[in-house]
């Protein structure tokens, strides 16, 4: 009996340690990136005067609030020329809150309507409140997939970019939380892997190019000694982290790695 | 005749009724009168109702008495207005009141941004320990009173005294902070 259960048994042993390997692999390649990523100086290669395209994630209720008091107060829009909100699914609110700030900046340049300065993308949430975590996996993927789309410009909410942005990837991305955050900063930071991967592969790897798809996350004004559960996850993540009091400054992921900035109280 | 507001928020996620009753009871009226306030407006959010109607049932059988004049209604989606009543305004005969907020990030930096004495009031109910931490990095700051729920009464005259000190917060004075993108946009020097 033991004999014939052998070969099945060397058989289950050598899957096992062959997905160990490749496990073990696939978080050495993550690391090293994340750690190249973060450390990565960027050629200094835009123009002034070019446009940039900025995205906008509205997390809902008070992340949305923070975010549109810092569009508020810390942008000047005649160098952000082009933005992308985007929304949770169901999160109207925010949605309407989004074109009614762009009203704003409208009227401020004196157009009475700007409608090609901007689009409000909606995707869907990474986990509903009350969701199961059973099936929490499922649709955070769904999630991630729609900030691949929205990133790549190819989200069905999404109209071509007027003609001088040469590229569909947004510039800098925003975000201050939740969930749908770490999702869409995922996305970024994948899509720009494979282009790094894609550019040394053709050769192209050393020439400087402008950097496009940069993250930028902004820890809630409200905490003040201890990081979000969004942040503690994004600090190896994230290529700018902000933080709005002096006791989360200089925190980083692991030795090595980008500290977080202090930046005052910039949602006031 | 001259106006002064104490406004309380409770905010919309949880009901905070211990709040809600520490305000309307005598010993705060009382206070509010002892500082010259006439008007205390309660956002009193889920669950609050009940309580303001009791309240209010009592107060109109005659079984309360004082000249504080007493609003209160669930929930608005913006609270511009209700901030615009504490501020100072002496063209509508309006003098500088007090706002007490239930520790909501949202009420708090309205609270600041509109220059008002405020009055944190953290929920103990719930296990929110960032609020109480940002709480007390604010009145160390000198931003904000804390508030304890069984000494309400006390911090009317400790809000009356800040506000005889210059604005709490202002924009424009130096305290606004910029934010630096640049880097990440990398533009040829």
């Amino acid at each position: 009996m033991a004999s014939n259960l052998q070969p099945l048994w060397d058989l289950a042993l050598k899957i096992l340690g062959l997905t160990g390997a490749i496990g073990f692999l696939i978080i050495l390649v993550i690391l090293v990136s994340l750690v190249i990523s973060q450390n990565a100086t960027l050629p200094k290669v835009r123009r002034r005067g070019t446009p940039v395209h900025l995205l906008v994630m509205l997390g809902s209720g008070g992340h949305t609030a923070e975010m549109l008091a810092i569009l508020e107060n810390q942008f000047d829009y005649s160098v952000y020329t082009y933005r992308t909100y985007v929304v949770s699914s169901g999160d109207e609110l925010s949605a309407k809150k989004a074109v009614e700030f762009e009203d704003t900046i409208a009227q401020q340049n004196g157009n009475e309507k700007a409608v090609d300065n901007y689009t409000v993308v909606m995707i869907p949430r990474a986990r509903r409140v009350h969701q199961s975590y059973l099936t929490a996996p499922f649709s955070t993927l769904h999630c991630f997939w729609a900030c691949l789309l929205v990133l790549l410009g190819r989200h069905p909410d999404q109209r071509p970019l007027p003609a001088q942005y040469p590229s569909n990837h947004p510039d800098i991305i925003l975000t201050n939380g939740p969930a749908v955050a770490v999702c869409m900063i995922l996305a970024a930071k994948t899509i720009r892997f494979f282009i790094y991967c894609l550019r040394w592969a053709s050769g192209k790897g050393s020439k400087p190019e402008i950097s496009r798809l940069r993250t930028i996350y902004v820890e809630s004004w409200a905490r003040v000694r201890t990081l979000s559960v969004s942040g503690r996850i994004l600090l190896p993540i994230a290529d700018k982290f902000l933080v709005q009091w002096q006791p989360l400054a200089g925190r980083r992921a692991w030795w090595g790695m980008k500290e977080t900035e202090y930046c005052g109280w910039v949602v006031l | 005749m001259v106006q002064k507001l104490c406004l309380v928020t409770v905010g919309a996620t949880a009901p905070f009724e211990k709040l809600i009753q520490a305000v309307l009871h005598e010993s705060f009226i009382a206070e509010l009168e002892k500082h010259d306030f006439t008007r205390l407006l309660i956002q009193y959010g889920k669950g609050g109702q009940p309580i303001f109607d009791a309240y209010r049932a009592e107060y109109e059988n005659g079984k309360i008495v004082h000249d504080i004049q007493i609003g209160g209604f669930d929930l608005r989606p913006n609270m511009t207005s209700c901030l615009c009543m504490v501020r100072e305004d002496p063209s509508i005969g309006q003098e500088l009141g007090m706002m007490i907020s239930h520790a909501g990030t949202g009420s708090i930096l309205d609270a600041l941004r509109a220059g008002l004495p405020l009055v944190i009031v953290p929920n103990p109910d719930l296990a929110n320990n960032h609020q109480q931490e940002l709480a007390e990095f604010l009145a160390e700051a000198g931003y904000a009173i804390v508030g304890k729920l069984d000494d309400i009464p006390s911090v009317v005259g400790q809000a009356a005294q800040r506000g005889d000190q210059a604005p709490l917060f202002r924009r424009d004075n130096g305290d606004r902070s910029i934010m630096t993108m640049s880097d990440e946009l990398s533009w040829v020097d």
